[in-house]
């Protein structure tokens, strides 16, 4: 094959090495370099550091503020995990087994978050809650947060089930099992893979969403991301990078605990 | 040619389909079945695909509704009992494990439904895993087996909780051709010690053959012959399954009498047929093993018995198969024959003339049939 690094020759696949790092490192460095400023001595973000120092963790973790806007991101980003997989589970079901006209147009519009300008839900959802009185509170934040993460939960359950076999399932029910115990003992185990990355996606949806969130918080409730947001409009200190390299942090750890989830169910099938 | 030919052992009717009908819109999969199944048999329904066979099989398995008629097990309906509660057992074409399960878990998965638990189901389960020979994988995923051994956890998991009845849906379909015939007659001995009514569905009448003693054929949502398979292809019941099990040769004939026909220019001895118009246009049905084509030397060697024909043809072609050889003639009105048996070594060259005979009764009369049957016949 022409593509095939092993078939080309030394130059050929030197390029290919070379252009592969230059567009890693183009997407890696700004997190690089947040997350070395965090660790740097100068309160004015100066790179590089002059010195190393903890800290901006410090005051990062004794400000109240910042403390319960991460723990607020984390409720909200749990909250809406646990919804959008609830949603999206009957959702799936729903798009893949039945057949009821209308199912394609309901698929699309399951799916349209994901292609609507972001803005535009913000302003709407924001319009609502605004007349309902619900701006400010946890409610508003995983509302809006399950609208968006909804099509990632949705499409992920929804391939791994059209993956699972439907007569396993019907063996189940020939064994004896209800129609629903038979979903629960024998299909979710078969699609956990995909309700996992369903909920993960949801996780990471919610966990660094900020334009919602901006039109949702209030002084007494906001999330990491707009209290980095109205941090940065005020003053820019390191403590913003600390709140981004944490922002990251678990981020990854959610990436990384997908890909390893990947992997052990690859080598189980 | 079927394999347990007449083991007539079993005892009444098990399961009764009545006026079976089942409809999709417009399109009819299941056209007024009626059917007994009789305990403890071996049944196959025979059909290509589309034929009713598979959808009639799921409604015995309750996972499809008929839009009417009756199931009946021991007299009592069964139409509106869940799949779940039919206590019928079913073996898949892809298997259909439970991948997150063990073997041994997944052979005790209807145990664990039914809340059998400890020295009782762990029992069964050996049992089960003794007797489909799978002792040493007991611990494995389904995904670490090989298809073979896939289906014998398959039928394991069907058998453990002990029904009268195993459905079973084209479940070698997937294996190649050795390991299947190996699997089928493991399920010949298996049906003979159990002594489980087995209702199985195939499209490969071989396999119908070797496994069943009963056969039903499937065309267009009807069954279309039921019996041995011995009998369906002696005496079929009609020209679609004269065509559809094996080969066949068809000869258009008029009535003389009751037993006796014109072909082409020659007078035919037939089998004696009740009810016949003379001039009455007939079919004869021939299996080309019936048939034997002798030179012109042996047939003047050779006289013809009584209650024999014989007519005149030319060798189109001869396909040498090891075991037997194909001979394809044309009579002088233009009637194409396929015949099996070759009468002594002399080999037989295309354009030279033979002479054609056979039993009068080895060919079957149809006063009825369908002409794409008759094009179907000779191969």
């Amino acid at each position: 094959m022409l593509l095939s690094p092993n078939a080309m020759g030394p130059r050929l696949r030197g390029g290919l090495y070379l252009t592969t790092g230059l567009i890693a490192a183009f997407l890696l460095l700004p997190i690089v370099f947040i997350v070395l400023l965090s660790f740097g001595s100068s309160q004015w973000l100066v790179f590089p550091p002059p010195g190393w120092t903890l800290k901006w963790y410090a005051q990062f973790f004794a400000n109240p503020e910042w403390m319960d806007a991460a723990l607020a991101s984390l409720k909200v980003a749990v909250l809406t995990t646990i919804c959008a997989v609830a949603l999206g589970l009957p959702t799936a079901f729903a798009l893949v087994r039945g057949r009821f006209p209308g199912r394609e147009l309901l698929y699309g519009l399951f799916t349209l978050p994901m292609i609507v300008p972001l803005v535009i839900i913000a302003v709407a959802v924001y319009a609502l809650f605004l007349k309902l009185g619900y701006t400010g509170t946890l409610f508003a934040f995983v509302v809006s947060h399950v609208i968006v993460a909804l099509p990632f939960t949705i499409i992920s359950i929804i391939n791994s089930l059209k993956l699972f076999d439907q007569s396993t399932e019907d063996a189940a029910v020939i064994c004896g099992a209800s129609r629903l115990q038979a979903v629960f003992k024998v299909t979710f185990p078969a699609i956990r893979p995909g309700m996992v990355a369903g909920g993960l996606f949801a996780f990471l949806v919610s966990w660094d969403e900020v334009v919602l969130s901006v039109m949702m918080a209030s002084p007494t409730l906001q999330t990491l991301p707009v209290k980095m947001w109205t941090t940065l409009r005020q003053d820019l200190t390191p403590v913003i990078a600390v709140a981004s390299t944490l922002l990251i942090g678990l981020s990854v750890l959610v990436m990384l605990a997908a890909a390893l989830l990947r992997r052990r169910n690859e080598v189980s099938a | 040619m079927s394999a347990v030919i007449q083991e007539t052992a079993q005892g009444g009717t098990l399961v009764s389909l009545r006026n079976l009908n089942k409809h999709y819109g417009d399109f009819t999969a299941v056209d007024n079945i009626n059917l007994d199944i009789r305990d403890g048999e071996f049944l196959t329904f025979l059909g290509s695909s589309g034929s009713g066979k598979s959808t009639t099989l799921s409604m015995l398995a309750g996972f499809e509704t008929p839009s009417s008629g009756e199931i009946l097990v021991e007299g009592k309906s069964l139409v509106n009992v869940p799949p779940h509660k039919r206590d019928i057992g079913m073996v898949f074409q892809r298997y259909s494990l439970f991948p997150h399960l063990s073997v041994r878990d997944n052979i005790g998965f209807p145990l664990d439904i039914r809340k059998q638990k400890g020295d009782a189901r762990e029992r069964r389960v050996d049992a089960m895993l003794k007797l489909v020979q799978l002792e040493k994988f007991a611990q494995r995923r389904p995904a670490q087996l090989s298809g073979g051994q896939q289906q014998r956890v398959a039928i394991a998991r069907a058998l453990v909780y002990e029904p009268r009845i195993l459905l079973m849906d084209e479940p070698l379909g997937a294996l190649d051709k050795k390991l299947r015939e190996d699997l089928q007659d493991e399920l010949r001995h298996l049906h003979r010690r159990l002594g489980i009514t087995i209702v199985y569905v195939t499209h490969d009448q071989e396999e119908a053959m070797r496994l069943s003693q009963r056969i039903a054929i499937f065309s267009h949502g009807k069954i279309v012959g039921l019996g041995s398979g011995y009998d369906l292809y002696q005496n079929p019941p009609n020209t679609f399954v004269a065509s559809f099990l094996g080969n066949s040769n068809f000869l258009r004939v008029q009535a003389q009498g009751n037993a006796a026909a014109r072909f082409e220019s020659a007078s035919l001895a037939i089998r004696p047929t009740g009810g016949l118009r003379e001039g009455q246009d007939l079919v004869l049905m021939i299996r080309p093993e019936k048939a034997l084509a002798l030179s012109a030397e042996q047939a003047a060697a050779q006289p013809l018995q009584a209650g024999w024909n014989e007519v005149g043809a030319t060798v189109q072609e001869v396909v040498f198969l090891g075991e037997s050889q194909t001979c394809s003639v044309t009579t002088v009105g233009g009637t194409q024959l396929t015949l099996k048996a070759l009468s002594g070594g002399q080999p037989l060259h295309p354009g030279s003339p033979v002479r054609v005979r056979w039993a009068a009764a080895d060919a079957c009369v149809y006063s009825q049939w369908n002409e794409s049957d008759l094009v179907k016949g000779a191969h």
